[in-house]
């Protein structure tokens, strides 16, 4: 079942900073990397292309783990653990212009072609900002 | 891994944000297969990566374990720059004089580090880059 975000989580969720996320490749080693995220509704979103490494590992294996670090106050962090529910194309790369403008704050430059959208449902979370568990 | 570099001599670019009190993301296997993610204090010194933490922590159990570990270093200006760092656990220090742990505090807050708890063993980790991958190579 769903994690439900604590009030501080929903506040700390919609601060602005990549997420690193963590999965698991066949060999047994971990892929990490910084990707652009939203948290809507309780669920976190994160977009990429088929061919990136993680979406596969996900393909796989739906457990995924990120950490999100308030990166000018590094005892501020949250790890999120989750596994994706879903995925979709995303026509006309509506969504990671959306990110952009989280982000950037402005359309997305790059081609926006062969992209797609990632929902992560949280499952566990353990750090600072509810306090340690 | 593809453009994966071997990692004998970390790029002047990863050495320069090495020497910035940023923190470290390392990313370790639990029991279960499942991945945990922990922002940690770091020296880049001779080559290695060196970390230190209380004993009865889950990520240096679980190091010991696989003695494989992915780490992540984020440009924080611009997290589009990053070095993805997979290295081996190559020897684990005690370190009962709490001397690194001090050391450590003082590259990121200026001060020794607080006293130690009754029950609290200090361990240093020696870890060896062996390749590198992302958009700060």
């Amino acid at each position: 079942m769903a994690l439900e975000l604590s009030p501080k989580m929903q506040a700390f969720t919609q601060e602005v900073f990549p997420a690193f996320i963590g999965t698991a490749r066949k060999n047994g080693s971990v892929e990490l990397v910084p990707v652009w995220f939203e948290q809507k509704d309780g669920s976190f979103w994160i977009n990429g292309g088929t061919n990136r490494g993680w979406f596969k590992h996900l393909q796989r294996d739906p457990r995924i783990t990120l950490l999100l670090v308030d990166p000018k106050q590094m005892f501020r962090w949250a790890q999120v653990e989750g596994r994706m529910v879903k995925w979709a194309e995303d026509p006309g790369g509506e969504h990671i212009n959306h990110l952009s403008h989280r982000y950037l704050g402005h359309d997305y430059q790059n081609p926006r072609t062969g992209r797609i959208k990632i929902q992560i449902e949280p499952l566990r979370i353990i750090g600072s900002i509810d306090g340690w568990r | 891994m593809a453009g994966a570099k071997t990692a004998s001599v970390l790029s002047p670019a990863v050495q320069k944000l090495a020497a910035m009190p940023i923190l470290i993301t390392i990313a370790t296997k639990r029991a279960d297969g499942s991945v945990q993610l922990n922002p940690v204090w770091f020296e880049l010194k001779d080559g290695f990566i060196w970390l230190n933490s209380n004993t009865n922590r889950t990520w240096p159990k679980n190091l010991q374990r696989e003695r494989d570990v992915t780490m992540l270093l984020v440009d924080p200006k611009l997290p589009d720059r990053y070095a993805q760092i997979h290295g081996r656990l190559v020897s684990l220090i005690p370190d009962p004089q709490h001397e690194f742990i001090d050391r450590l505090a003082e590259r990121y807050t200026g001060e020794k580090f607080r006293e130690l708890e009754p029950d609290e063993h200090r361990v240093t980790l020696k870890i060896q880059p062996v390749t590198v991958t992302g958009a700060l190579i």
